[in-house]
């Protein structure tokens, strides 16, 4: 066939009828319908209305109909024939699954806004009223989970002299007591790192590095009812519910859009920041009316974190936002303005305050 | 039929294809039957297409890149054309969105039944559960295949759709045993596994009537690349010689020659990423080569100086974005610290910052980091588009030839469009291709 002399001619056009995929060569007539014959044979009539343009390669343009099968094509090369086609078919972009562009733009605001909402509110909301939901067998199996993790990391050495162990029972049964709970479980694990954490399921780690930082018996109870506090109001099961659940909404905003891995990490960061500030808040006013209940002052413990973090008020850098707990310095101001003379009885004795220092042993 | 090149009266002339030159050597002599594919290049038109893609993505939070990925799609099937037919792609972003919303029904509970395994498993042993992530593994094997399946069948030659057999169950659990086989050994098996693979998915591709093949073998594909996995053992060896060279068992002699063959094997690592991009350049023209449709056979005379430069080039141009990028981030870190510090140190009115102004100083400060780290990575974006989708899809596609096309004349349409699952799975997981 001789493609350049069927293409030149002004009325010709090449037609594919998406049954097979054999190229046509047909003539097109602009009757009441676009009509396409191949030689004699009328191959199609195709309504102006039933008209839609199709992706093209520069230089041609393409017409399907809405009348013939999906796939069948017309393609025509001449620009005066085209034009001719287009001025003739009134709905050529109409229903082609196009959407105008700030359309796009609006609904993808609005499903931003919505998700910020859920993340922000939505999020946090749910895991406030899901946390005490969870059956406490159930948080306590995450709890081991983690535990094990722990254990792995730090080599399962926790310290365990019976002296020392005693003085942190009597210290735990006193604060428990207070705040009216069983005895708190806690354990003393052999590190040099200066932090206290509590798990899901309620379990209790002092690391040893506080222990030696720590100048007197009132600073570290302030610090284990901090943690009593995070176990009693289930913070670590809401932690895991807000994360969960903000890394999967995030995950839906951004998708898999370039280098968007660091800004999801980096919002993560920022939205689990200004949840967690909130339960450090709550843990300091549940350490300071249990320490208050004791008849203790809550300062001593503000004492001991300005102690082990520095005074962070000195900063420069505009970080602060993004500290995962609150300035030092504000909730030290906090836990001072809380404070009253020591009214109640120390809560070890001195002996028992050297034996729970030398609980590892050292 | 007569070769149309040069032929179809185009308004605007065709560009110079590389495709029309044959080089000395090349694959397949400019026999008669033979059908170069053609790629009309529009760069400035498909810059502006990523750029104003890019722009769009920043202001709708990302949710545009269905529509971006659809409308590179058709700007790049649309300007492909083989024996004078250019390629149209049907999809719609639409239809990609509704793919992702199905993929987060099929992920949530994955994810929760993750979870709730997870902890099982760690209460048993810690760590126990890190080789779950081979569910992930599994699952995008699964939307890679079903992916693929869904821009078969959106691909329209001639009025007749590509479209697909086969199942995205199989096809997971074929990769996966073979990457078990992979690691095995050491990535040996890669040539294999990438046959056995590519030889699934063209076994149940369909053109209309037509059925797909794959002809190309791993043992080609290693006779050809196999040096190149033989250097990237060089860190494994030199890390063991080293060790080798410690022990006070060996002898001096043997000793001080472990030391220089470790020594020089180190050396070796810096061009570990070059022989990485000739590797690829290698496996382009290898599975080219060995596809087949029906009676139609395609070879490639793709050259591996063509695609390194590619490669090469979107490097430099994205390590620039990116220093560019960090460079800003840095002044606009030192510019927000100065300002803070100023009042307190010359002018020592360090009350007079208030505590307000601090916080609208540190949302503004962090607010212009977090766009201009946008900024930077969707420039990124622009030029990892423009280089690895278009420029690699035009000197894959101009270096085909489609040998005994007149097979595929009278092929009869077969094959229904199939639902965005396995590209909304893909997009979740992160293994989007084009």
């Amino acid at each position: 066939m001789s493609i350049s002399q069927a293409e030149a001619s002004k009325d010709r056009a090449i037609f594919f009828d998406g049954a097979s995929g054999r190229r046509r060569e047909v003539t097109l007539t602009f009757d009441a319908r676009l009509l396409l014959h191949e030689g004699a044979a009328e191959l199609a009539a195709w309504p102006y209305s039933s008209i839609r343009v199709a992706d093209a390669p520069p230089g041609k343009r393409r017409f399907r109909s809405l009348e013939a099968p999906d796939l069948a094509r017309l393609e025509v090369s001449d620009g005066a024939l085209a034009d001719r086609l287009i001025a003739a078919s009134p709905n050529l972009h109409r229903g082609t699954l196009t959407i105008a562009t700030e359309r796009i733009v609006l609904w993808s605001l609005a499903a931003a806004v919505s998700i910020l909402f859920i993340v922000f509110i939505g999020v946090p909301y749910a895991a406030d009223r899901l946390a005490p939901l969870v059956p406490l067998w159930f948080e306590k199996r995450i709890g081991d989970a983690v535990e094990g993790q722990v254990g792995a990391i730090f080599g399962r050495r926790l310290c365990t002299k019976p002296e020392g162990r005693a003085a942190l029972d009597k210290m735990l049964g006193e604060l428990g007591g207070a705040a009216g709970l069983p005895l708190p479980q806690a354990a003393v694990v052999a590190s040099p790192i200066p932090n206290a954490a509590a798990l899901p399921g309620g379990k209790i780690f002092l690391f040893e590095g506080l222990l030696r930082k720590a100048q007197n018996p009132d600073e570290i109870a302030g610090v284990l009812a901090h943690e009593i506090g995070h176990v009693v109001h289930r913070d670590g099961m809401r932690k895991l519910i807000e994360s969960g659940g903000t890394s999967f909404f995030i995950g839906l905003l951004f998708g898999d859009v370039t280098g968007t891995g660091a800004a999801l990490f980096a919002a993560r960061q920022l939205l689990e920041a200004s949840y967690s500030r909130a339960a450090e808040r709550n843990a300091d006013a549940f350490a300071i009316e249990t320490m208050q209940r004791l008849g203790r002052s809550p300062a001593p413990m503000g004492e001991l974190l300005l102690r082990v973090t520095g005074d962070e008020r000195d900063r420069p850098l505009p970080l602060s936002i993004l500290a995962t707990h609150p300035l030092t310095g504000e909730r030290l101001e906090t836990l001072k303005r809380a404070a009253g003379p020591a009214a109640g009885p120390p809560l070890l004795s001195p002996q028992e305050w050297d034996k729970l220092r030398a609980i590892c042993g050292s | 039929m007569s070769s149309p090149s040069g032929t179809i009266p185009l308004p605007v002339a065709p560009p110079l294809s590389s495709s029309t030159i044959r080089l000395p050597g090349s694959a397949l002599p400019p026999g008669a039957g033979a059908e170069p594919v053609r790629f009309f290049a529009r760069a400035a038109a498909f810059l502006r297409l990523v750029i104003r893609g890019a722009l769009l993505q920043l202001v709708t939070f990302g949710f545009y890149r269905f529509w971006l990925t659809t409308a590179v799609r058709r700007h790049l099937w649309s300007h492909t054309s083989i024996a004078g037919d250019a390629f149209e792609y049907t999809g719609r972003a639409r239809e990609l969105l509704i793919g992702v919303l199905l993929a987060l029904a099929v992920l949530s509970p994955i994810y929760l039944g993750y979870f709730i395994l997870g902890i099982e498993l760690e209460r048993v042993r810690s760590f126990l559960s890190l080789p779950l992530f081979v569910l992930y593994f599994v699952l995008a094997q699964f939307a890679i295949y079903r992916a693929r399946r869904y821009r078969l069948t959106r691909t329209i030659w001639r009025g007749v759709r590509f479209w697909m057999t086969g199942s995205g169950v199989n096809y997971a659990f074929r990769s996966s045993m073979w990457m078990l086989l992979v690691i095995l050994t050491l990535g040996g098996a890669y040539p294999w596994r990438a046959a056995a693979l590519e030889g699934y998915k063209m076994r149940h591709t369909r053109f209309g009537n037509l059925v797909g093949s794959f002809v190309a073998t791993g043992d080609e594909l290693f006779r050809r690349a196999g040096w190149i996995w033989m250097i990237f053992f060089c860190p494994v060896i030199a890390l063991v010689l080293g060790s080798l060279s410690t022990l006070d068992t060996v002898e001096p002699g043997t000793k001080t020659a472990l030391i220089i063959f470790a020594v020089g094997f180190g050396l070796a690592l810096p061009s570990l990423p070059f022989l990485w991009l000739v590797f690829r350049a290698i496996e382009w023209r290898w599975w080219a080569n060995g596809l087949r449709i029906g009676g139609v056979r395609v070879a490639s005379d793709l050259g591996r100086d063509a695609i390194l430069m590619i490669y090469l080039k979107f490097l430099f141009f994205a390590v620039c974005i990116g220093m560019v990028g960090a460079t800003l981030v840095l002044m606009a870190i030192a510019g927000v610290s100065s300002h803070l510090m100023a009042p307190m140190g010359k002018l020592g009115k360090a009350a007079s910052v208030s505590d307000l102004a601090l916080t609208v100083s540190e949302i503004g400060g962090a607010a212009g980091l977090v766009l201009i780290y946008l900024v930077t990575f969707l420039a990124i974006g622009v030029v990892q588009r423009f280089y690895l989708q278009h420029e690699l899809w035009r000197a894959v596609a101009q270096s085909l030839r489609l040998d005994n096309l007149d097979s595929a004349a009278n092929v009869v349409a077969e094959g229904v469009p199939v639902g965005a699952l396995g590209e909304g799975l893909a997009d979740s997981l992160d293994v989007a291709g084009f």
